[in-house]
């Protein structure tokens, strides 16, 4: 790791977010957590008027549905903004022009990708604080709170997070596209990751991919910090999941990046 | 009226032959509809369905239900699609030729609504074959009903879908405008959630939605064989809904090309 | 004949600064413009620095309204009338863009077309017409975004005048096209102008361009008319006097700083620069044969010895240094 790129992408990223602040993405993405929240909790009190599936409760670990609704539309919330902004760095690079300066500079990616993540992560704590504010007022309650493993939940995530951001970033970049890949990926995270149900309703296939995607299991963590429901052997097995299925990530990640970072020059000759 | 006419034809034309063999449009129509309809589909199971008090919804047609919210949706989004791609042009810099032609600004932006309730209707029809394919049992079906509603439904979105280029024409961001419209007609319109259930402030949001008028009709229609008689009050509102979004429409155009014409806003290079 | 007189436009912007904050900022874009366009005549805008060009293009071209000033188009108030204005003008932009790359050439010019109302039979024949006149025949029916940067500045240009314009504004027209195409394109330009009666309007930053084709140049500075005449009145009005290029064997700072001191002794006011191997000498007066004397004095071999005529290129040059040292100056 390279201290130096690692600080200088830090204040690079600060400064231009300084200079213009996404402002109107930040409250699209506040709003979509507030609407996750709110189609909850229509359904929970208007729609089906408390009444939960008997297995709920065994399958969620709580039986406070909206609790479990608003930590999964968070941690959404969390994983779109940190995964959408370091996938796009590059593309974003790439269309400003900027790509074909960067390359020239013998650095390590690795440090300018981690650099962009710390700060997004930063960023969008601040966000994420704002949504769960507002998630009070629909009735987040914290039951058995637990700090270790909220850490631990919590730094896991946050790898994982990141290699999922990185293999995004190569498609994103081998198909020249932004919008459609993004949303693909991230209403199909909405559907197999047990954002707002648990994921054992869905057919075995689905199930099998959530399985892959770390943000499932890093849910499954993050829920257990807040309400409990989750032995410590259970935690433990899970995070070990986490870390490897995230080390897979990175590390085919990484790689493939600096790949389709030729590719890239190369076609933008033609 | 013949000069409106051939540029409604030449804009339609135009806008289908420009974006329909985008892979976006596949994506958007069909994809991420179906991915949200099966997302809503096993968070209701979390739920107890059967004790649910809306009277055409039960465990078995609920799937049917959420399936003709997702179409509705999904067709809604495409005209709300046409009018981001419509302000793409922008960018492009081809609007501003448009706006130096004397052509109809609302046949313009007729025209490119119109090419997307086209695409729309495949779309629709698609759903359509998924829900006689995958449950015909729960449909139940009046079919003089149905007659009168698709119409309805058809002019319905093609005024929501000219109102939306003609707001995606004032603003530049338009992104955030397709964010902030786009979710709450998910929840609001009832693509989810019956809206006859929602509590009384709930319910005067909804109102500002075509589709919410749009789905009821479709779903009573479908769901529960209601007659022409029966949706006389919902036929009556979206005679209304639509009179207002035309109306609206037209103000719109005219107080952009004023606020062009005074701020030169068009120009983004 | 296009006539403006004192045209002003003052925009206000909005510009969002850190967070939410939005400030309201008035900004004089145009200051005061007057200028006329007769059929058949092709004239240039160039401008210097924030120059408010495209500003009066769009005014013009009815896209924007003056906040102050008359625009009468052919003996019609343009302003009240810009419906009447669009049918018989059109514009003609450089780059890539304003096209639909999805479509074919062929369907690009019929949208347009259609936009103008123009009936299906005559467009079609108009169409073949200009497809042939911009070179693009057995092209017209593929994708836009399978030809190269001249052909699509070529379907521009056929796009331009698909609606028969009287007046044609033409902005940076030939912008990042290569000399062979540009040499076409400036053929056909004077034939429109001159065979078909056109009124052209033209920006460039090629000024060597704008010195080719145009009979007659405004000059805008910072929103304001600084100058206005043939190419002639200008390098004129900016080179008053005589220019001399000279070289000798051996040229160096030294000779150019003797010849200074001895010029200085027969013009007071002369300036000798050296320059690209070269002193350029620029005087009132007639100095060739003294230069000549000077060069014979100090034994010196001449390598050159001539007068130039000051491109236009120069003269704009000169006029914006002297803008920038001892501000506007107004012809």
């Amino acid at each position: 790791m390279d201290l130096k790129v690692l600080r200088a992408t830090i204040g690079k990223e600060f400064q231009i977010r300084l200079r213009a602040y996404p402002v109107d993405f930040m409250v699209g993405c506040i709003l979509t957590s507030f609407y996750t929240v709110f189609g909850a909790w229509m359904m929970y009190h208007y729609f089906f008027r408390k009444r939960l599936a008997t297995d709920f409760a065994d399958l969620a670990g709580t039986s406070d549905y909206m609790s479990y609704a608003i930590v999964g539309s968070l941690v959404y919330l969390f994983v779109v903004r940190t995964c959408l902004n370091v996938s796009r760095r590059l593309i974003t690079e790439l269309r400003e022009g900027t790509l074909e300066s960067l390359m020239l500079a013998p650095f390590r990616r690795t440090s300018y990708f981690v650099g962009n993540m710390i700060l997004q992560t930063i960023m969008t704590l601040g966000e994420t604080v704002i949504a769960a504010i507002i998630g009070i007022f629909f009735g987040l309650r914290i039951h058995e709170f637990c700090l270790w493993k909220f850490i631990t939940a919590v730094l896991l995530s946050l790898y994982g997070f990141f290699g999922l951001s990185l293999i995004l970033g190569c498609v994103m970049i081998y198909a020249r596209d932004t919008y459609v890949s993004q949303n693909t990926l991230f209403a199909a995270i909405f559907l197999v990751c047990g954002i707002t149900f648990p994921k054992e309703y869905l057919p075995k296939i689905l199930q099998m991919i959530g399985d892959i995607i770390p943000v499932t299991d890093s849910l499954t963590l993050i829920r257990s910090a807040f309400f409990g429901g989750l032995s410590t052997d259970r935690f433990i097995h899970i995070g070990i999941k986490v870390f490897i299925a995230g080390t897979v990530y990175v590390f085919t990640g990484l790689p493939l990046m600096k790949q389709l970072e030729k590719i890239t020059l190369e076609k933008m000759e033609g | 009226m013949k000069n409106f006419i051939k540029v409604l034809i030449a804009e339609c034309h135009k806008q289908h032959r420009n974006y329909f063999n985008n892979m976006l449009i596949y994506v958007s129509l069909f994809l991420w509809p179906l991915l949200s309809f099966m997302a809503s589909y096993y968070s209701y199971k979390a739920f107890d369905v059967e004790g649910s008090i809306v009277s055409y919804i039960s465990g078995g047609n609920m799937p049917v239900f959420l399936l003709i919210g997702y179409m509705g949706m999904s067709f809604f989004r495409s005209v709300v699609q046409s009018a981001w791609h419509f302000s793409q042009e922008r960018q492009g810099g081809t609007l501003e030729y448009i706006y130096l032609s004397p052509a109809s600004r609302i046949a313009v932006i007729f025209g490119n609504a119109l090419s997307s309730v086209f695409e729309g209707s495949v779309a629709m029809v698609v759903f359509g074959m998924l829900l006689i394919f995958y449950n015909k049992a729960a449909l139940n079906i009046n079919l003089f009903g149905l007659m009168a509603v698709i119409p309805i439904f058809l002019c319905a979105s093609l005024c929501w879908g000219a109102f939306m280029n003609a707001c995606f024409l004032y603003s530049r961001d338009s992104d955030f405008l397709f964010t902030v419209l786009e979710e709450p007609m998910e929840i609001f319109a009832g693509v989810k959630i019956p809206v006859n259930i929602f509590p009384q402030w709930a319910r005067l949001i909804s109102c500002i939605f075509p589709l919410t008028y749009a789905l009821e009709a479709l779903r009573q229609v479908t769901l529960n064989a209601a007659g022409i008689g029966d949706m006389k009050k919902v036929f009556i509102i979206s005679i209304i809904i639509i009179l207002v979004l035309f109306s609206a429409t037209l103000i719109t155009i005219y107080v952009v090309e004023r606020h062009m014409r005074k701020t030169g806003n068009f120009i983004l290079f | 004949m296009i006539e403006v007189n004192s045209l002003k436009k003052i925009y206000e912007v909005k510009r969002r600064e850190k967070f939410f904050f939005i400030k309201k900022e008035k900004i004089e874009a145009v200051k005061n413009i007057s200028l006329r366009m007769e059929k058949g005549g092709i004239v240039g805008l160039l401008g210097i620095n924030g120059a408010g060009k495209t500003t009066t293009i769009k005014m013009l071209t009815t896209l924007i309204e003056p906040t102050e000033g008359t625009y009468t188009f052919d003996g019609i108030d343009a302003i009240a009338h810009p419906d009447i204005v669009k049918r018989q003008i059109n514009m003609i932009a450089g780059g890539e863009r304003m096209i639909y790359w999805k479509l074919t050439a062929y369907e690009n010019l019929w949208y347009y077309g259609q936009l103008y109302g123009i009936e299906n039979n005559l467009l079609k024949k108009r169409i073949e017409e200009l497809v042939k006149l911009v070179g693009l025949e057995g092209k017209a029916d593929l994708p836009v975004e399978t030809f190269s940067k001249g052909m699509k500045q070529r379907l521009q240009i056929a796009r331009g005048m698909i609606n028969d314009p009287k007046y044609i504004f033409l902005d940076e027209p030939t912008i990042g096209l290569d000399a062979i195409v540009t040499q076409e394109l400036h053929k056909e330009i004077r034939r429109l102008a001159k065979e078909k009666e056109k009124g052209i309007l033209l920006t460039s930053h090629y000024l060597s361009e704008v010195e080719e084709l145009c009979d007659y140049i405004y000059l805008v500075n910072a929103g304001e008319l600084v100058f206005e005449g043939t190419k002639k009145d200008l390098t004129d009005y900016v080179f008053s006097g005589n220019r001399y290029i000279f070289s000798v064997k051996g040229m160096d700072e030294a000779i150019v700083i003797k010849l200074r001191d001895y010029l200085r002794g027969i013009d007071f006011e002369s300036e000798v620069e050296h320059l690209g191997g070269n002193a350029v000498i620029s005087s009132k007066a007639e100095l060739s044969s003294n230069i000549a004397a000077f060069a014979v004095d100090e034994g010196l071999v001449i390598n050159e010895l001539h007068k130039v005529e000051p491109s236009l290129e120069q003269a704009v040059i000169k006029l914006s240094q002297n803008i920038e040292n001892k501000g506007i100056d107004i012809a």
